[in-house]
């Protein structure tokens, strides 16, 4: 299966027609917010304004990725979100509380379920076909792209629109930050895998790609495979995985021309990386994504931009500061990301 | 029947609306301001947070959403009660 499109709104320029990473933004916070589009011009203005941040974000990136696959419906949308349209959720429990629990407005309320944004896209198409949303914490997004590469597996569709969307409020980032997940200080972005701290940086996005069965000229990328495994008892056993997946696809660690990895500068959750680079990575060209869209539960599918990115234009932007660029050509990408070292996700891509 | 404008506005998150741009007998739904069902939930809330009259029968919403005029004389109406 083939990736044929993507619409990704991120803390990066991503969305719409721009130079792939060219104008990296570099921020120094220890939360990322993302870069939005004007909507007026994807959505129908009497749609937005019932529309949350999130749901905007969600919806925008859709449309973007179905517009450059030229697809007006695709046959399946499968969305994946930890933790759902969070804002409407805060206006809803925060008016239960100021409210005693009456005269709620049902907009929040009906807006605030995790599949929200998949919906939305259906009713923007006027879509009654497969529309699923999966909410899976680390896995949200690799349960969403399971489903869909089944659907086009078993000839259930030909075209299938995936997508992760997972945003940071207020609320949520005060939250996460008291269970430190966070940096207690701000850091310049670019340098978050050399803070030697615990704690990442924040982040969000809404990254959709449209994945279909048959090859066509302007595809991105071939999806080879996935693999999840949870909670891995040891990095011994995380390197196995690894070394099982790429078997499984009868290739050598030396066939992958870039390995992206789920760095977060996190000191504990790097470990895993850091031994494999060690390890079996040793004289592969690896590079990290998260200084660029920060941590959160669905952040491999920016990964997933970015590999079919390599791959598509053959390069590797000097903004993932990868531990070499020997300049051969970028066929096959392998992403290794874990979240919170419980969500452990293999994906691997190769030139079409 | 301006503050009721902007209670709507403000209500349904009506977007580049003014107040003076939604007629007294402007039809709210379908082809006038294009409102929805989700929105008739929204005026009902509006009507008992800012004036605290129940729609009690939801046959009458049709007639009293019909536009800012009929909102407004039924406001009236059953302010007077309310009283």
């Amino acid at each position: 299966m083939f990736i044929r499109s993507t619409g990704v709104i991120s803390a990066q320029h991503s969305f719409g027609n721009v130079p792939f990473l060219e104008n990296p933004v570099e921020y120094n916070t220890n939360r990322l917010t993302c870069i939005e589009p004007d909507y007026k011009d994807i959505i129908d203005p009497k749609m937005i304004r019932r529309m949350s941040r999130i749901i905007r974000m969600g919806v925008a990136a859709a449309i973007g990725c179905l517009r450059e696959g030229n697809t007006d419906v695709p046959d399946a949308i499968v969305t994946g979100t930890a933790y759902g349209c969070l804002q409407d959720t805060d206006v809803f429990l925060s008016k239960m509380v100021e409210q005693n629990e009456e005269l709620l407005t049902p907009t929040a309320f009906i807006q605030s379920t995790h599949n929200t944004i998949g919906a939305q896209i259906g009713l923007m198409l006027k879509s009654n076909r497969y529309n699923n949303a999966f909410v899976h914490r680390g896995f949200s997004f690799e349960s969403a792209m399971l489903d869909g590469m089944l659907l086009l597996m078993e000839n259930a569709a030909g075209n299938v629109l995936v997508g992760a969307i997972d945003e940071l409020t207020d609320h949520s980032f005060a939250i996460l930050e008291r269970f430190g997940l966070y940096k207690k200080n701000p850091v310049t972005n670019t340098a978050l895998y050399s803070t030697n701290t615990r704690g990442s940086i924040a982040g969000e996005g809404s990254a959709f790609f449209l994945l279909a069965k048959e090859h066509t000229a302007g595809d991105y990328a071939k999806l080879d495979g996935m693999h999840t495994f949870y909670k891995p008892a040891s990095i011994v056993e995380s390197e196995e995985q690894v070394k099982l997946f790429l078997e499984s696809h009868s290739i050598d660690i030396n066939d992958i021309d870039l390995i992206i990895t789920g760095r977060n500068g996190d000191t504990t959750h790097d470990a895993v990386y850091n031994q494999l680079n060690r390890g079996i990575f040793n004289g592969i060209t690896t590079a990290g994504y998260k200084h660029l869209c920060g941590e959160y539960p669905t952040a491999v599918s920016f990964a997933l931009w970015l590999a079919a990115n390599c791959i598509k234009q053959n390069v590797i932007p000097s903004s993932l500061h990868s531990t070499s660029n020997t300049g051969k050509d970028i066929k096959r990408v392998l992403v290794y990301n874990h979240y919170q070292d419980i969500h452990h996700s293999l994906l691997l891509l190769s030139a079409c | 029947m301006s503050d009721l404008k902007k209670q709507i506005i403000e209500q349904l998150n009506l977007q580049d609306i003014k107040p003076e741009d939604i007629g007294d007998d402007q039809p709210l739904f379908v082809d006038g301001l294009g409102l929805d069902s989700i929105d008739a939930l929204e005026l009902i809330v509006l009507l008992q947070q800012h004036y605290k009259i129940k729609l009690s029968n939801a046959e009458d919403g049709p007639k009293v959403f019909k536009s800012v005029r009929t909102i407004a004389e039924y406001i009236t109406a059953h302010q007077n009660q309310v009283a």
